[in-house]
């Protein structure tokens, strides 16, 4: 086992540095000036640029630069804020608690939604409830969550009443409102990625149910909900696993746009602000620690396969 | 060396599948059939012609403001139909508008993922090698990364705009096409065309061109289709932040923005243009779809029915030993012949007291359960598919057969004879689609045919249990033997997990496992063929069945294996006095291990006999013919005899008898009508050609 996961974290860490050597080079992508973008067209003021520019590492060669920058960041530092002055992993680290609730909650969703929906259309493979749970994903899969947020917003807070208007609550302040916050967020979030989950999981479930070895048990004796549950759930799990992995990633990337809608103060927002105010160094620190996440997710199921599946173990 | 060229473009236009404009027609008119495909191109056609002819259609101008507070946020009206926006401007022609930037992004940006991407997947796939594995990596990791946090990326890098909102969003999909160019590459590349015409002197560029774009062009066109819908809904988000186009121009996304800022006032504003995208979504992903099915429809109707044949084809195969020489017989000098036991019962009225088991070993530990009346007895089974559509059609007919307690009893016929179908309907496996038509099964004389989930499950593995043919694919390769071994244990005996496992290593180490307690915790990949089967033996005997059904059991393993496993379930029914219905097309495994043996054909059960009475004198032709091709009647061979002609197919077996168009002894009379299972054979010559099919 500790081999396993020494594999993949070395698998890991070049995708960490191809990724920190993509964000390092956004500033440097900028058509101009980065100093004069950020500082916009009105403040045109040449010794500005040339502070910005020296603030921005950008007066001095590249490598060095890279040097710097790479170095900072593996202490910590990502960086200081153009417009708030404010250290950027400080900042970053404030909007996390709201991001990842949002992302945490929202793959609870697509899990739970998606391995049910696809257990029930693989054990009804071809039948009614199997053509209604195809026709579900096929449908979610074209609608935008934003707007599913919208919606969920409009019945149950506007019209119904049922939710309160401030969707996000921190954890330490009151666990039971930041639980109660998450869930029309979650929901809207969710759902849309249970399509992807619930179709790996009809076509595993199926075809583990069709398998030899199910035969074997059944003709031993074993209950079917057993061979469901037990026997089928766990051969359909890296599938499953796979999807959801994927499914974090893209609830990563529909999150920062699910916090706008319900106004979560988490790493979306930050961004969209720091995109619109050209804030390069809190959208480095931002997209970096996002796509750190997001890797760190994938080290996660990588391993769990190696748990799962005795065979994806190094020998 | 100057050997003569080929006419290069003839040598691979020959070898390349073909490419022709029927085919193209085809596939059109199998889109043009499918209703929801043509719903979808029509909402298409529809926006497309918004965004052409938006200045005709849309009855206001967008951006003309009304500021006056009763024009401001209206609902649907006369005078507008979806009402206004917060700036007092018509919805519907800001709709319709918005086509254009929703089309201009959606194609825009699926063009850039695919100039951008394919190339990639070209190179990598054509390369092949080290280069391939590095570059794969490298698409893998930009591919991990979240979509929409590259478009942020984008947008900040270059602001918005029109060309930037395409760049971002193509960027996301690149990744996407690479893969997918790469895939169809790799397995065009190793295809022998390719060789050809490489052979032939044609430059590597050009094997790309002609060789693999045409093979791209489906799966292409598809997977844009799809991806267009989401470039849509992306654009859609980030006009809803704020961040695609000015906010002036009329987009969808940027209506809900609007909308979500007014949805207090005006909760309609969120409906028309969040439905417009989402009809509009779901019609790329069905059109993506429609053409997917039909470019794959040809191949899957014309397969399928192929495939069946060719296993029909090769099933004579598998009995003539051409293939498969019946090796244990052959190589193994193993005692064929069982001992004649001269007063057994001639199928018919069961009187299974007097039957003996054909080894005279002693019985080690339960005695064998002899007591009067079958284990088994199937009467005039029937059993069918039914299609979703269509009539049914029969796989089994007519089936009777009985078998005594502690009886060994070979079911022999070539693969698709039916037999595996007659062994899953006792177990009631049947596949779902596949049913009893009419006839009983019954189990120690209660009818078992059709019952339910719950009444069976009670039966299995305690009174009836079954070994498959492949043990690696019989058991979970997930969870440990131990796990697998100790359920029936748990389920039918009610053991404790402790009690279970020393159960299970003790059937274990019965069934020859050696260090059975510690191969408890190992998994089925960590076993030989020869030793998962003798696991899966161990769970079928867990819960001590009193007819265990052997289908192909010792099938897949090699000839050594083979006849250990064998041996091992013939000592098992002399320990343990379970019935065994073996399945087989091994007429060695029949002579070595079996009682009786009932013969099928095409369906149909066409002889019962006694094993030594079979083989001295088989009853019906198609016995005989599958004797006379089997070597180890002879001892030497000069050729291998084969019975002309292929099985008939499942819904064209002949009426009359089905192997009538491959007897050597058919007349017309055999043709007539169905032929009844009379005296344990159905054929209507029977009698007349009892001294004729003795064989040497």
């Amino acid at each position: 086992m500790i081999k396993l996961i020494a594999t993949r974290l070395l698998l890991a860490i070049p995708q960490m540095f191809i990724v920190a050597m993509l964000v390092f080079l956004l500033v440097y992508l900028v058509p101009g000036s980065a100093a004069a973008v950020a500082l916009g067209d009105a403040a045109a003021d040449a010794d500005e640029v040339a502070r910005l520019e020296q603030q921005l590492g950008l007066d001095r060669p590249m490598l060095e630069q890279m040097m710097t920058w790479f170095g900072n960041a593996l202490h910590g530092d990502l960086g200081t804020s153009l417009i708030y002055g404010r250290d950027v992993t400080g900042m970053v680290l404030d909007r996390l608690p709201a991001t990842l609730s949002l992302v945490g909650a929202g793959l609870l969703v697509a899990m739970v939604i998606g391995v049910g929906l696809g257990v029930l259309a693989g054990t009804h493979a071809r039948r009614p409830v199997d053509r209604g749970v195809t026709a579900f994903s096929s449908i979610m899969q074209a609608v935008p969550e934003f707007w599913l947020g919208l919606i969920l917003i409009l019945v149950f807070v506007i019209q119904l009443g049922w939710a309160p208007v401030v969707a996000w609550v921190p954890p330490a302040v009151d666990p039971a409102k930041w639980a109660q916050g998450l869930i029309l967020p979650a929901l809207a979030l969710g759902v849309g990625a249970s399509a992807l989950i619930a179709r790996q999981t009809r076509t595993a479930v199926a075809s583990a149910l069709s398998s030899k070895y199910a035969d074997t048990l059944t003709a031993a004796g074993v209950p079917r909900h057993r061979i469901i549950w037990v026997y089928s759930l766990k051969n359909s799990m890296i599938p499953v696993l796979a999807a959801s992995a994927l499914a974090v990633s893209i609830l990563f990337g529909t999150s920062l746009v699910m916090e706008r809608v319900f106004a979560f103060p988490g790493i979306g927002t930050l961004l969209l602000s720091s995109v619109i105010s050209k804030d390069f160094p809190v959208v480095q620190g931002a997209a970096l620690i996002v796509c750190a996440l997001v890797i760190l997710v994938n080290l996660v199921a990588d391993i769990s396969y190696g748990i799962i599946n005795p065979k994806a173990r190094p020998q | 060396m100057n050997k003569p060229t080929p006419p290069k473009t003839e040598a691979f236009r020959a070898l390349a599948p073909p490419k022709e404009r029927s085919e193209a027609s085809r596939v059109v008119r199998r889109i043009t059939r499918q209703p929801f495909a043509i719903i979808a191109f029509a909402w298409l056609a529809v926006i497309v012609l918004w965004a052409v002819f938006a200045d005709v259609l849309a009855p206001y101008d967008p951006l003309q403001n009304n500021f006056t507070p009763d024009e401001v946020l209206q609902g649907p009206s006369a005078e507008h139909w979806l009402g206004t926006d917060e700036n007092g401007r018509d919805v519907l022609s800001r709709i319709i508008f918005g086509a254009r930037v929703a089309l201009a992004v959606g194609f825009g940006s699926v063009l850039v993922a695919m100039l951008i991407g394919v190339p990639i997947g070209l190179l990598l796939g054509f390369r092949g090698g080290w280069s391939d594995r590095i570059g794969t990596r490298f698409v893998d990791i930009f591919d991990a990364l979240p979509g929409m946090l590259v478009a942020f990326a984008v947008i900040a890098i270059l602001g918005r705009g029109l060309p930037s909102l395409m760049l971002a969003i193509g960027l996301i999909f690149c990744m996407n096409f690479a893969r997918m160019s790469r895939a169809i590459t790799l397995s065009e590349r190793s295809k022998l065309y390719i060789d050809a015409a490489r052979v032939s002197g044609i430059r590597e560029s050009a094997i790309l061109f002609r060789q693999i774009l045409p093979n791209l062009a489906g799966p292409l066109v598809i997977q844009a289709a799809i991806l267009t819908g989401s470039a849509i809904i992306i654009e859609s988000a980030l006009s809803f932040l704020g961040i695609g186009l000015e906010s002036a121009v009329p987009s969808w996304g940027g209506l809900l923005g609007v909308a979500a800022a007014k949805q207090a006032i005006q909760p309609f504003l969120a409906f028309p243009p969040g439905l417009v995208i989402i009809f509009t979504v779901l019609a790329f992903n069905m059109v993506g779809d429609a053409v997917n099915d039909a470019l794959a429809g040809d191949q899957h109707k014309r397969i399928k029915p192929v495939r069946r044949s060719r296993r029909a084809g090769a099933a004579v195969a598998s009995v003539v030993p051409a293939t498969d020489p019946s090796p244990d017989a052959v190589v193994n000098p193993l005692p064929i012949w069982p001992e004649p036991v001269t007063d057994r019962d001639v199928e018919g009225e069961p009187d299974a007291d007097r039957r003996e088991p054909v080894r005279a070993l002693p019985p080690l530990g339960v005695a064998p359960d002899r007591s009067s009346g079958d284990i088994l007895e199937v009467r005039g089974l029937d059993v069918e598919l039914r299609p979703a559509s269509g009539p049914h059609v029969p796989l089994v007919r007519d089936v009777n057969l009985t078998i005594g307690r502690g009886e060994i009893v070979g079911l022999l016929g070539e693969s698709g004879s039916g037999k595996s179908m007659l062994a899953r309907s006792i177990l009631g496996l049947l596949p779902p689609g596949i049913g009893v038509a009419s006839g009983r099964i019954l189990l120690n004389g209660e009818d078992i045919a059709g019952r339910g989930e719950k009444d069976l499950r009670a039966i299995r593995g305690t009174e009836i249990a079954a070994v498959f043919q492949d043990p690696m694919a019989a058991l979970s390769p997930v969870h440990t033997v131990g796990k697998q071994l100790m359920e029936p244990l748990r389920v039918h005996l009610g053991l404790s997990k402790k009690q279970a496992r020393v159960r299970a290593a003790e059937l274990l180490d019965r069934v020859g496992v050696r260090d059975a307690a510690n191969r408890l915790n190992d998994y089925p990949f960590q076993f030989s063929g020869g030793m998962a089967q003798r696991v899966a033996i161990a769970i079928a005997l867990a819960a001590g069945p009193k007819l265990v059904i052997a289908d192909e059991a010792t099938s897949a393993l090699d000839v050594t294996t083979q006849a250990q496993v064998l041996d091992l379930l013939l000592d098992l029914r002399d320990e343990f006095g379970m019935a065994i219905l073996l399945i087989t097309h091994d007429l060695g495994v029949v002579a070595e291990a079996c009682d009786r043996v009932a013969v099928m054909y095409a369906g149909e059960i066409v002889e019962v006999a006694e094993v030594d009475r079979m083989f001295d004198g088989p009853r019906h032709p198609y016995t005989a013919a599958l004797l006379a091709a089997n070597p180890t009647t002879e001892a030497q061979v000069d050729r291998l005899p084969t019975i002309p002609g292929r099985v008939p197919l499942a819904g064209s077996w002949p009426t009359g008898c089905h192997f009538a168009g491959r007897c050597a002894f058919a007349t017309d009379a055999c043709s007539e009508g169905s032929v009844a299972f009379v005296d344990d054979v159905r054929c209507v010559r029977a009698d007349e050609l009892s001294k004729e099919l003795v064989v040497r």
